[in-house]
């Protein structure tokens, strides 16, 4: 395993060659990835090439066979899921994965948990620092909903919400965490073509607002061609290329895996 | 707001108080028991609502915990005779506290296995547990054995009871009402999610089944210290069952439908005395109705409160 915490540019999140197999099939082979802050990366590739697959390698769900992983320089090989969350890189599911019996407001504040400040004993007595840090859970959560358009659903069950809105609820409860990276797993999947647009100008947006690194799964090639500044693409577990949207939409080789050859 | 949920919670205490001294001088013995057995079903529910409810585990062992607080408490008041002040309302109030502190203790222990375990499995894992406790109190003489553990103090009244209640209630809800709550919450509606927003999963379903045991305890004690005797046959697996159908029937997660599950499943065999052994198949058969009728619990998800204000606004 190669270790690359000692590495003196840290102030970005780094993925060196993470191979998983599952079986035999190798599912991740080799994956390279970095990522500066604040930059908008796309990941994309067809069917079955691996893409949910790293994020899951990335937040800890798998351990990968080989490889390293640093944010900040700091290894996070290894690392629990929550631990992962702690070290600041949150994410969003393919198949939404929401507290769907809570609130829209409480699936945010859950995040805010791994920071929470009082202790069972302000929690039993409702001391006045329960009551402070609480009302502060409650704004800031309230602020971060409005900016993702969801604020007059915030006490409705997040299951109640519409397909789209519980898309953005993902989002802004990853968001919660406060990230440094965040990974959104096909986000726009099920939208209609006007949703699509609509929540990639917002991810735009929240890469500002948020001071966050982003990496973006999506299917729709055109979609992140507009708002990504470098583009990844995978086929059966391996990077075939890696670059500028323009750079990757003359590739012969992702054009032959996603259209055959002719 | 704080002012006036203290002075509500004053005001409660002191209605018990006052009410204790009601029912024993005006209400007959055989009503009195039972309200009180009502008193101690709605902790174990509602404690049990922690595990089964709040953080999606499957406990089938409620009876084992309940049953360590009433041993251990009562053998601080019994066997091992420490000092006359065990014999006194404060001695037994802090021999019972030890109790749900032991229970507490047991409970960390079954915590353990639900990190690996889920659903029927962990059910049987604490089926277990709770059939292994029993049989430790069936087979150590210090505690009685199967003659069971007599001349307990007679301490736990209506009052020491539904003091419980309340504070169990209270401190229940405060804690499903803070962040910690939402961390216990989070588990049960999805363990992948909780977990990539930072929850310590594995922390939380312990810590459920910490509190929820301790309360357990608590009720074990009241129990024991009310009875003024206890043998293992008051904590076989039917006990559990039982705690199971209170928190089922009044709506998992709720915990005002955990004190009426507590108080339905308790006082429904009593009120179909009249019909003599047709009783066991008439309460059985209530409760299939309320299933069917109200499949996820009289309650639901919800609390009382919250289904009031519900139809209010609709």
């Amino acid at each position: 395993m190669t270790n690359i915490s000692s590495d003196t540019t840290n102030h970005d999140f780094k993925v060196e060659s993470l191979s998983i197999a599952f079986g035999g099939l190798k599912a991740v082979n080799r994956f390279t990835l970095s990522l500066q802050p604040m930059e908008l990366q796309g990941l994309i590739g067809p069917n079955g090439a691996g893409k949910t697959t790293i994020f899951n390698l990335i937040t800890g769900v798998y351990l990968p066979d080989s490889g390293a992983m640093t944010l900040n320089g700091k290894s996070l090989l290894g690392f629990k899921p929550h631990q992962i969350a702690k070290a600041g890189i949150a994410r969003t599911f393919q198949n939404i994965r929401l507290f769907s019996e809570m609130t829209v407001i409480e699936n945010v504040m859950v995040s805010y948990h791994m920071r929470v400040e009082y202790r069972y004993v302000d929690v039993l007595l409702r001391t006045a620092r329960y009551y402070r840090i609480e009302n502060q859970f409650r704004e800031r959560a309230c602020a971060l909903l409005e900016i993702m358009g969801l604020e007059n659903r915030k006490n409705d069950k997040a299951k109640s919400l519409p397909y789209g809105d519980q898309r953005r609820l993902e989002i802004a409860r990853a968001l919660a965490t406060n990230p440094k990276v965040l990974l959104l797993d096909e986000p726009a999947a099920g939208l209609n073509t006007q949703e699509k647009v609509a929540l990639m100008a917002t991810i735009a947006e929240i890469r500002n607002k948020f001071k966050t690194a982003v990496l973006l799964i999506e299917h729709d090639m055109k979609l992140v061609m507009g708002i990504c500044e470098k583009i990844t693409v995978l086929d059966h577990g391996e990077i075939i290329a890696s670059g500028t949207p323009r750079e990757i939409q003359n590739n012969p080789k992702v054009i032959e895996a996603y259209l055959g050859v002719g | 707001m704080k002012i006036i949920q203290k002075s509500i919670l004053l005001i409660i205490a002191l209605a018990i108080f006052g009410l204790n001294y009601f029912l024993e001088d005006n209400v007959d013995g055989y009503v009195l028991r039972v309200i009180i057995n009502c008193g101690i079903g709605m902790i174990l529910a509602m404690s049990l609502n922690l595990i089964n409810g709040c953080a999606g585990q499957f406990s089938l062992g409620h009876a084992g915990f309940m049953g360590v607080g009433a041993y251990a408490s009562a053998l601080i008041t019994t066997v091992l005779t420490l000092s006359p002040f065990f014999k006194t309302d404060l001695g037994v109030g802090c021999a019972i506290l030890t109790g749900g502190l032991a229970a507490a203790v047991a409970g960390y222990l079954v915590g353990l296995p639900s990190l690996r375990l889920r659903g029927d499995y962990l059910a049987i894992v604490t089926l277990g547990f709770g059939e292994i406790i029993r049989i430790c109190f069936l087979n150590f003489e210090q505690v009685g054995g199967a003659r069971g553990l007599p001349g307990i103090p007679r301490v736990a009244n209506f009052f020491w009871v539904y003091l419980w209640v309340v504070v169990t209630f209270v401190a229940l809800l405060r804690l499903l009402r803070s962040s910690y709550g939402r961390a216990i919450l989070s588990v049960r509606e999805n363990e992948i999610a909780a977990e990539s927003m930072g929850i310590n999963i594995a922390h939380y379903k312990i810590v459920a089944f910490v509190i929820s045991s301790f309360f357990a305890g608590i009720a074990g004690g009241l129990f024991a210290h009310f009875q003024s005797f206890i043998d293992p046959n008051s904590f076989v697996f039917n006990k559990s069952v039982e705690v199971v159908i209170m928190v089922v029937i009044g709506g998992m997660g709720s915990l005002s439908g955990a004190m009426l599950g507590g108080i339905i499943v308790t006082l429904l065999p009593e009120l179909l005395r009249a019909f003599d052994n047709y009783r066991m198949v008439i309460f059985p058969l209530i409760l299939i109705i309320l299933m069917l009728v109200r499949p996820r619990g009289i309650f639901g998800h919800k609390e009382i409160w919250e289904l009031f204000r519900k139809k209010a606004s609709s």
